[in-house]
């Protein structure tokens, strides 16, 4: 993260809600939906199974539209043709089993205009992700592994993980915290990541988004929170018990 | 040319972190203790903020304002180009050896104040025989 960069995106969001609703088949799902992520942040979107987290990845994805409000990714409207901005990770989603690693990686590689084939080779080394290895014979910690390295090796300069650690080894777990990290701190990336796995993620959140309910019950600056006493951990209670 | 000084790479297991403080801070003090206590020598080259944050597995900014405090304090130094390095001047260390001394007598004596002592009855007492 260099200077330069924290001046010129003062003030940017690169996410904005507001007012968001959406119903699915007339049942609320998310109501009055209001926050904003700065560029170059490292957000958490926390809150319980339910609270309506994922259809609220679908619209900033663009894969949904809401029914009313606004959805913003870089001060202009989301939808799909904003997908060359974004770089997502969705929950459970499955790449080809009877590939290797290698011949996914070449697939996307050419899928995505913006692949940075150097990028690959260092992720996959940093990552421990080998090219011989066939998709259908990886743990879930090597599947998660691949499909962050997939989501890094975009330039795009909005990452959004969704639950990248459920059923995750411990190892992969590390390495794939150490991995965003590092990619945070090469540029001005911004990471949003919907997890309920607090413990694991709390000391890389520099802002907390706490869904629940289908609407924000909190915003936070973490080291703000830090400085009153609570963590992240304590706070999420706070609101959610 | 001089051998580069050895990089010392943390690992989390290095320090204890308290989730309710503000983690730069801690990192500040530990990371202050290890040089005051000469674990962390004059001239150790400490690794960048990418790598101390990967390893680590904090935010980035974090690790930055570890470093701009530990700079203010003299502690380290930055060399554009070469990196960062714990400080060679043996002043500043003497000086956070005494600060945190200062410290560590002070939190005593609140200890000794709590039970209704001074310092010295404090320290008498606590060498009698039982």
């Amino acid at each position: 993260m260099n200077s330069k960069g924290m001046v010129t995106s003062k003030g940017r969001s690169a996410v904005r809600c507001e007012e968001v609703q959406v119903a699915i088949k007339r049942k609320p799902i998310l109501s009055r939906v209001s926050f904003e992520i700065p560029v170059g942040s490292l957000t958490g979107l926390l809150g319980p199974n339910g609270a309506g987290k994922s259809t609220l990845m679908r619209l900033l994805t663009g894969l949904l539209e809401p029914d009313d409000g606004v959805v913003e990714l870089f001060g202009r409207p989301a939808g799909w043709e904003r997908l060359g901005e974004l770089s997502f990770l969705p929950d459970r989603g499955q790449l080809p089993a009877h590939l290797t690693a290698g011949e996914w990686l070449n697939l996307a590689s050419g899928i995505y205009p913006d692949w940075n084939k150097g990028r690959e080779a260092e992720l996959a080394r940093e990552l421990g992700v080998y090219r011989e290895k066939k998709i259908g014979t990886m743990s879930r910690g090597e599947e998660a592994r691949l499909q962050l390295l997939t989501c890094l090796s975009r330039e795009a300069p909005l990452i959004i993980l969704d639950e990248p650690f459920a059923g995750v080894d411990m190892i992969s777990r590390e390495r794939i915290s150490s991995a965003v990290v590092s990619e945070m701190a090469d540029g001005e990336r911004t990471f949003l990541i919907a997890t309920h796995d607090i413990r694991e993620m709390e000391q890389l959140f520099d802002r907390i988004v706490l869904i629940g309910g289908g609407t924000i019950q909190g915003e936070f600056d973490v080291e703000t929170l830090r400085m009153s006493g609570r963590s992240v951990e304590s706070c999420y209670r706070e609101v959610f018990s | 040319m001089l051998p580069m000084p050895p990089i010392r790479l943390w690992s989390i297991e290095d320090f204890q972190i308290d989730p309710s403080r503000p983690l730069y801070e801690q990192f500040v003090e530990q990371i202050r203790a290890m040089i005051a206590r000469g674990e962390l020598e004059p001239g150790t080259r400490l690794p960048s903020v990418r790598e101390t944050a990967a390893s680590l597995r904090v935010n980035p900014t974090t690790v930055m304002k570890t470093y701009q405090e530990l700079e203010r304090l003299e502690l380290i130094v930055t060399f554009r180009g070469q990196g960062t390095f714990v400080t060679q001047a043996e002043e500043a260390i003497r000086q956070t050896r005494m600060q945190l001394a200062k410290e560590a007598v002070r939190r005593l004596e609140e200890t000794a104040r709590s039970i209704g002592l001074s310092l010295e009855e404090l320290w008498e007492l606590s060498r009698e025989k039982e």
